[in-house]
This record gives structure tokens, sequence and C-alpha cells, in this order.
């Protein structure tokens, strides 16, 4: 009897489960597709909580053209078949007409395919910017992300050499991932036609329990300068592991979002970030605001890292503002070819989008360094623009 | 294998009758009443749900090559993600290299699968049980290995994407297509598993599974067998992994992980062993379970900040139901499915007559 | 120098795991899937009392010590005790299963972010010099030292202690020993019990040594190849088969690719199941040959 009546709960439950949820008529509707868990989240669903509280705020003001927007929010894990099921389900489903993809780049590919039939532009708000926004820019794919591959390396190679004392002999460290890679044997190339010397470079697999292996090869290399361009848990756990094996030397990497925490722990003058999004301890109003609004609503990530997600807002503020009501698809993506949104000192410039260019006219860095003097995050350099082409 | 028949007043007076599939004319009505609804389903459902019952069906195939292997013939498999895996790469691989169309890359898969049938099955000849299990486990890391150092080494920094299948200058991308083309492969792989299984070679499954030693004392060759329970197995899986390869219409290594392979040991137990019926009740369960979880939690007050809470719940949700069939319903869903129609049957009786009563 | 120095480690790290599996395995011939995911339970353990118990680092560690071992119980006394009989596949999955809803669990409470127990408990790590240029941080240091001692108190238990002989025996031949007096639950519940407690300590200190997240399931994964290499039922086969293992991988990182790292442990798995199943020290068990 137990049994039957757990039976039939399951059957109802299943039975009023698949049913489709409602969807608001007098509203925009976005789709977002992140990886709100699994083992991308730390760098990729920060973001989309970022984004959230941002359109909160916008809702409780107002909205955009006196019309909410509503976020409808899928977990995809990091995984390719489950973020082209969200975002079939997001397109043909709910209808959206922005698709928001905060997800690692290996889901990229099926999410862009699904977009492209059904003609709704994508906006790439978490992880790195592919080669497709760079112009010519394809034609329903956008990013806000600060990083991106290409311009990256060089900026990180001109820092090095701009800050090194001394010849660089240049080692790399890349998660064995293919963009991370990539992106490492571009530097590499790079790195000879500036004049630093590649010593070494190692491709470490994602789940490692003991980075010195690969430590231990890069130190025998004897680099006086790394730069790692990889997730963060690579960047650091290799940093920490030449250390522990009595490495001396400087280490650049790219400033994720949980860089600023990881300066303060680490406490290491030689450990360099350089990143497009400036840091919480600039204290900005800008900073100051979405501290505010995060601890207004108990957000469970730490208000530093929620910045790629505010901008993400700011720039869907602007372009829903621009595409008017009622929108469609089209619309939209009209309005996303000319934007230009003021980021108020979150990055070094603004974003610009155009016909073209769906990246941005200008990518400004800076790098970080801690500073065990002060005891505080100092910059190493201020913002450097680089012309996007 | 036909069991008994639940009319009274019923009596088989050929071979053919006995061996046949669908017996009585309640059976008959039955089938034809439920491919029909399977027909028209595509018509009046949303794309979702369109969506959802395509991998429905994607999963059985897996399902259903898994129930074969370590159901029937009784060798444990941990690969069967490997499987999968070499099934969607063989297809990425050739779409990529040779632009080959879909009626050489599906047979190419089964191929491969066989191929690495034969591969996995070698241990079976010396291992049982949890060294089998352990054998296959290592097999499925080096295949995701090699794929991974495909993927690296020719530049495919995302995965591969590849075209949906062509058909002259038609292509095969609409929701209802794909549901009819997996309705007709899990129907399929069904037909061919409960023949094979009516055959020769089923019963020599069985016999191995129930007991190796006698088997072999009654002269069947256990080696072949089991070769050959590895082979075909891997082949279907293969051609799963293909068809998943086109419906996705991407292939990365990243979503053939040790976890589907659970999924898919999953379906088998909680569907209930040594069943067909099982396997595909398994597969049904299992892929629409984290559906039904998401709804679920989306139903309650405050859903929005429960989401990234989601893949959490849903992982030990999944372990939780795992357990509580694998220590409660031993018999998983085939054994409820069978208390069920036993209840209906027996009305307004509770239990079978004792003595002389079947099944 | 600095390849011995670790090797040595990566041998620590993988024995304190392999005993975990070769304990459970010898005394009920279950083999635990769900080691790695507890290993990290244990880990996070710490990490919880670590924050709870501020300034007093040594209750936390010992708090973290005993719960742990009580999980170890706990999963036997409520799951892995109904299972007993069923056959080997239900046994392996219903570990699986427990594998799973751990890891779900450890999200679901601590959430999927790296955490630092070393800083929590305001310890520092700094490294050690070696003979010949080599370095060890203390932790890993810690570790080998732990792995000696673990083993060489598994060994006189087991050698000495008036439980660890009834282990033996109820390994040897449960049925015997039930027949003898010997409360079979009572030292099955034992020896999951301890299996979780080395490898909790084992996952401490890795977490100590290089942070926590959840990749640890994988190691713990990885580990189970030297207790199979090393023969399932036997200590010193543990031992062994982590050298073997451990320095197959790190020669293959060193010298011919490190992508290998993850697949090597398996390929030598294979190699043993190939060539000698039941592994370098185990006993032969119902293996049939064609």
């Amino acid at each position: 009897m137990l049994r039957l009546l757990t039976g039939a709960l399951t059957g109802a439950l299943a039975a009023v489960a698949l049913a489709c949820p409602t969807v608001a008529q007098d509203a925009y509707v976005v789709g977002v597709s992140g990886a709100l868990t699994g083992p991308a989240a730390g760098t990729n669903a920060p973001p989309v909580e970022g984004l959230r509280l941002y359109v909160d705020r916008l809702n409780a003001r107002g909205g955009v053209n006196g019309k909410k927007i509503q976020l409808i929010v899928l977990d995809d894990q990091a995984e390719p078949s489950k973020a082209a099921a969200n975002a079939k389900r997001l397109l043909t489903q709910d209808n959206v007409r922005l698709l928001i993809l905060s997800s690692l780049s290996s889901t990229y590919a099926p999410v862009i395919a699904e977009t492209k039939r059904a003609n709704v532009p994508l906006m790439l708000m978490g992880a790195v910017c592919p080669k497709e926004v760079y112009p010519p820019a394809e034609a329903l794919q956008f990013c806000t992300t600060a990083y991106a591959g290409g311009y990256d390396s060089r900026a990180a190679l001109a820092f090095i050499k701009e800050t090194a004392k001394e010849p660089v002999r240049i080692g790399f460290a890349a998660m064995a991932i293919p963009l991370s890679r990539g992106e490492i044997d571009y530097a590499e190339g790079q790195a000879k036609t500036a004049g630093l010397t590649p010593v070494d470079k190692e491709v470490i697999p994602p789940p490692t329990a003991d980075y010195t292996p690969f430590a231990t090869k890069l130190k025998d290399a004897d680099p006086n300068w790394i730069f790692s361009w990889a997730p963060w848990v690579t960047e650091v756990k290799t940093f920490e592991a030449l250390r522990r094996l009595g490495w001396e030397g400087d280490y650049v990497a790219w400033a994720h979002i949980e860089a600023e925490a990881e300066l303060a722990r680490l406490k290491d003058g030689k450990f360099y970030v350089i990143g497009a999004n400036s840091l919480f301890q600039d204290n900005l109003p800008i900073h100051r605001e979405i501290v505010d609004e995060a601890k207004k609503s108990n957000v469970r990530y730490p208000a530093e890292q929620l910045t790629e997600g505010w901008i993400g807002g700011l720039v869907l503020e602007a372009v829903l503002t621009r595409a008017g009501w009622p929108t469609d698809a089209d619309k939209i993506r009209a309005a996303m070819e000319n934007v230009k949104v003021d980021t108020q000192g979150l990055r070094g410039g603004p974003i610009e989008w155009s016909k073209d260019n769906h990246f941005r006219t200008r990518q400004y860095y800076r790098v970080y360094r801690w500073d065990p003097a002060k005891s505080a995050i100092v910059q190493a350099k201020d913002w450097v623009p680089y012309d996007v082409k | 294998m036909s069991s008994q028949p639940r009319a009274s007043g019923y009596f088989r007076t050929s071979y053919g009758e006995d061996l046949a599939l669908v017996g009585t004319r309640l059976r008959r009505v039955s089938l034809a009443l439920f491919i029909a609804t399977l027909i028209l389903f595509p018509f009046i459902a949303s794309p979702f749900q369109l969506d959802l019952a395509s991998q429905v069906f994607l999963a059985c195939v897996g399902a259903l090559s898994l129930m074969l292997l370590t159901g029937y013939a009784g060798q444990i498999s941990l690969g069967h993600a490997g499987l999968l895996a070499a099934g969607a790469f063989t297809v990425g691989i050739l779409f990529r290299e040779a632009n080959a169309p879909f009626w050489i890359t599906l047979p190419a898969a089964a191929l491969v699968g066989a191929l690495l049938g034969v591969i996995f099955g070698l241990p079976s000849l010396r291992l049982r049980g949890l060294y089998l299990a352990v054998s296959t486990l290592a097999l499925h890391f080096v295949v995701i290995y090699l794929g991974g150092e495909y993927e690296a080494r020719r530049g495919f920094s995302t995965g591969i994407v590849i075209d949906p299948p062509r058909l002259g200058k038609l292509f095969i991308s609409d929701g209802r297509a794909w549901y009819f083309i997996l309705l007709a492969a899990a129907a399929a792989t069904l037909l061919i598993c409960l023949n094979l299984l009516r055959s020769r070679t089923g019963r020599a499954w069985r016999a191995i599974r129930a007991h190796e030693t006698v088997a072999e004392a009654l002269g069947i060759g256990i080696a072949g067998y089991k070769l050959l329970a590895f082979v075909i197995s891997s082949a279907i899986t293969a051609v799963a992994g293909a068809l998943f390869a086109y419906y996705r219409g991407f292939v990365s290594v990243e979503a053939f992980s040790l976890f589907l392979a659970i999924q898919y040991l999953a379906m088998v137990i909680v569907g209930g062993m040594g069943s067909l019926l099982g396997a595909l009740l398994g597969a049904a369960f299992v892929t629409l379970f984290p559906y039904v979880i998401e709804s679920a939690l989306l139903a309650l007050p405050g859903a929005q900040s429960y989401a990234s809470l989601l893949f959490a719940v849903n992982y030990s949700a999944f372990g939780l139901v795992m357990i509580l069939f694998l220590v409660l319903e031993p018999l998983g869903l085939v054994g409820i499915w069978h208390r069920i129609q036993s209840y209906f049957q027996l009305w307004p009786f509770k239990h079978r007559p004792a003595a002389g009563g079947r099944r | 120098m600095q390849l011995i120095v670790n090797i040595t480690v990566l041998a620590a790290i993988y024995a304190l795991l392999a005993c975990g599996y070769v304990l459970i395995y010898r005394v009920s011939r279950v083999m635990n899937m769900a080691h790695g995911e507890l290993a990290m339970l244990g880990a996070y353990l710490l990490y919880t009392t670590a924050s709870l118990f501020v300034g007093h680092p040594i209750v936390a560690i010992a708090m973290a010590v005993v719960l742990s071992l009580t999980v170890g119980v706990l999963v036997y006394v409520v799951l892995m005790r109904r299972m007993t009989g069923e056959m080997v596949l239900a046994a392996i999955l219903t570990t699986i299963a427990i594998g799973v809803l751990i890891r779900g669990f450890v999200v679901l409470i601590w959430s999927g972010a790296q955490q630092h127990p070393l800083q929590t408990l305001n310890f520092s790590n700094p490294s050690i010099a070696l003979v010949g240029g080599a370095r060890i941080s203390t932790c890993a240091a810690l570790l080998v030292l732990m792995t000696v001692v673990v083993y060489g108190a598994l060994f006189a238990f087991l050698r000495f202690g008036s439980w660890g002989i009834r282990m033996r025996a109820a390994g040897q031949s449960p049925l015997l020993a039930a027949q003898r007096g010997i409360n079979l639950n009572a030292i099955y519940a034992l020896a999951w019990g301890l299996s979780t407690l080395t490898g909790s300590i084992a996952g401490m200190l890795i977490a100590l040594d290089s942070g926590l997240d959840q990749t640890m399931v994988v190691i713990g994964l990885k580990a189970f190849a030297p207790a199979l290499v090393g023969g399932l039922d036997s200590l010193v086969g543990a031992l062994v088969g982590s050298l073997i293992v451990a320095g197959a991988e790190v020669l293959a990182i060193h010298y011919i690719d490190p992508l290998l790292s993850d697949v090597v442990p398996f390929l030598v798995l294979l190699a043993m199941l190939i060539v000698r199943p039941w592994g370098l020290f185990g006993t032969r068990e119902e293996l049939d040959r064609v």
C-alpha cells in the first residue's frame, strides 16, 4: 500500500514537473545557461549571480522601457550536451529573444549551433571570448568577458619585457584543455619575436593530485619568469608547487575572479595578476555599489567576484533600452551592434560593439600584485590599451 | 522468451506460436495502441518534451546493450561511457578527416565498437566479477585519454562540430524527424535483443550467468560466448554513441565521464536486472529523473536562489535513489511493474494460488 | 634527487589511500568505490572543525579524526550491512551510489569552491631543503611520516592486537570466524571505520598541502590501481604497489608526456591484470583460465 502510494505520488510529481513553466508575457525574456555547479563553477557561477543581482535591482527600479526583465537561468554544469539541451529548451520552449552563456568554452560550439538555428543573438559572459567575436565578427556572437585569446598573451609579454631587469628566460604553464594550450602555444611564439627566451612549457591535466612533478620540470628549465594562462586552479597550484620547490622567480597569471582573494592569501610579492577588470581594493564608487547590493541580497559569492556579471547587466540594460518595446531577436541584435557602455571604472574603458566588432574596440589591461611591505594589493601597471583589429 | 500467457483458454498449437513475441489478442491490441501513442506523440508535444523523449530513446539503446552484457551474460562492465565515446569519436573523426556521410560512419562506429568489444572482453576470459569491472574501468580511462589526445593534437579546441546527417539535399535536423529516427533505433535494438535472447546465444548467455562451470560442462564454449556478448553489446553501444554525436551535432570528451557509465549502470539496476523491459524503464527513469528534480525544486518558493544548488541536489538525489533501489527493491522497476500487473490481474484476490499456479 | 622525493610523496599518498581499499576488501571482500569520496569528506570535516575551533588546531584535528571514524562506521551500519549476501555487482554499485551521494552532499554543504584548511588552521607550510638540492614541503613530509606510522600501526594491530587477529580470521573464513564467536558485524564496522580513518588522514594532509576541492575524488580512484597491483588483500602489496605506480607515473610525466599522468596508473593496472590478476602479494581467488 505504502509502495503504491509512493509510486502514485512520484507519478503525479513527474506529470506536474514535465508541464511547461509559465513565461511572463509582459517582460523581456532573457535565457541564461551557466556552469552554476560542477568543476567550472568557480569562474562561471559568480557572473550569473552578479547578473541576477543587477537585473533584480533594475527591475526594482522599474525595469527597462517600463518593462521588467525576466531571467530564466539554467545550469549546464559545463557539459556541452547539457548546455545544448538548455539552449534548445530556452530557445524553443521559453522563446527567449537573447541567450546569455556563462560556461566553459567547450559548451560554445553546440550552443552557437542552436542559436544560429533559431537566429537569436548569443552573449558570452563568463568564459573566454572566442575568436569569432573579433573583427570581422560572426553575426550572432557577442562577448563581454574580460579575457580573450591572443591579446592577453601580448599584454602579458609586453609587461614582462618591460618589468624584467635582466634577460628573460620565460616558462609557460597551461592546462590540458585546448584553449589554454592554444593560447600558450601562441604566447610561446610571440615570446620569441619579442626577444624573450622560452625555456619550457608545461601542459597540466585538469584533475591533478600533485602539481609537484610538473613544477619540477618547469623549475629544472630554470626560467626567471613564468606566464600562465589557464583556469585559476592550474595557475595558482603550479605557482604554489614551484614555491615549495624553492623557485624564486616572478610569475604572471591571468586574473580570474578568484584572484583578489588569493593575492591576499598567497602574500607573495612576485606573483602578478594581469587582467581587464579592476580589483575591488581600488574602492571605486562602482565597487562600493556592488558590495552594498550584494550585502542586501545575501549573495552566496564574495562581492569582488561579481564584476563580470555586473558588466553583463550594464550591457544588457543598454541593449534592451536601445531595442525598445515590443522587441524581437532581430531588433535586439541590431541594438547590440550599436551599443556603447560605460563600465564606470570596472574596466579600463567602455565596451563598444559595432557591426564588425563584437568584442570591444579597445581592450585594456592592468597588472596587480601583492606588496608585502604595505600588506596590500597594489597596481604594478596601470591601464594599457590595445586596439582590437 | 515467451512467458506464460495471461489469458486462460489459450493453447499453442505450433512452435511458431510458442516462440511468438506477441501471442494473445490483448497483447496485440495493447501493443498497437502503444505504438499508435508513440507515433502520435510528436504532433501534440512541445519541442522540449520531444527532446526529452528523443533523449529517452537514445538512452534506451545504450541501456539495452548494457542489459545484454550485464543482465543476461553476467559480465560487469564499467566501461560503457568509453564505448559511447568511441562511437561518437568515430563519427567525429570520419566526418572531420574524410567528410564521410552517415551511411559510412554508422557502420564504421559499429565496427570500432566491435573491435573495442574484443579488447574490453579479453579480460573477461580470465577475470570475473570485481576484477572484470576494474579492467573495464581502466579501459574506459584509456579510451577517454585517446579521445582527449585527438582533440588536443588536431586542434579542436572546444570539441568537434558535426553537421546533421544528410539524405541527398535534405538535412535531418528537425525535432520530429529525430524523434522518429531514434524511436526506430530503439525499436530495432529492442527487436535485435529480443531475438538474440530467444536464440541459442541467449540461452548460452543465461547458462553462463547462472553457473559458468556447469555451462562449460554442458559443452557451451564459454570464451566464445563471453566475447560475443562483449562484441555485440559494444557494437550496439558504439552505434548509440554515434547517434548521440549526430543528435547533438557535437563531440567532446567531457560528455563521456565516469558518471555517464554510472548512469547507464543505474538504468540497468534500477530497471531490473535480466529484463529488457527493465532496461527501457530504467532508461526512461534515469533520463527523466534530473528534470523531475529540477521542476520539483523550482516549484518550491524562493526557487531562483536554489538554482545553484540544483546540481548538488541532483547528484545527491541520484545517489540516494540508487541506494534505495539497491537496498529495498533489488528487482528494480520491473519488479514494481510486475507487482502492479499482478495487483490488477488478481484483483480482488491478493495472492496467487499456491499449488498449480505458475509464475 | 627531486624525482625520488616526488615519487616518495606520491607513493605515500597512494599508499595511505590504498590501505583503505585493502582493509575493507580483506575483511569483507567488498570493493569500496566510494573511498575517494570518503577521504574528501574527511578533509571537508577537518575544514569545518578548523573553522569552528579557531585557535585550537589540535582539537580541530582530533575532532575531524573522530568524526571520520564515525562516518565510516555509520556507512557500514546503515547501508553496507544490508548488502551482505547480494551479488558483487550490487555491492559495487551500492558503494558507487554512496560515492555519488557524498559528492552531491559535499557540494550542497560546502559549495564547490576551493577551500584552504591550512589557512583556517593557521599553519604554515614551508619547504624543507633536503640533500641533493631537492625540496619537500612540510605537509608532504608529514604525509610520508604518517604513511609510515599508519602502516606500522596497522601491521602491529593486525599481527598482535586481539581485534586485529579477529579481523584476519574474519577475512580468511567468515563462517568459521562466526562460529568461533567473533562478531562479524562489529569486525566489518571496525574495518570500514579504520579504512575511512586512513583515507581521511590522507585527504586531510593532501588538503593541507595543496588545497581542498572536488578533484580529490580522482586521486581516490587512481589510488585503486596500486591497491590492485599489490593485491587487494595485502597491506604489503599496497605499499609495494604504490611505489611501483607512483614511480611509473612520475617517470612517465618527466620523460614521456605529462598528460599521461591520469592514464598511467590504469595502464599499470591493466598490465597487472593481464599478467597476474590477483596482484603481487594477493591470494589467488576464483579466477579461471581459458
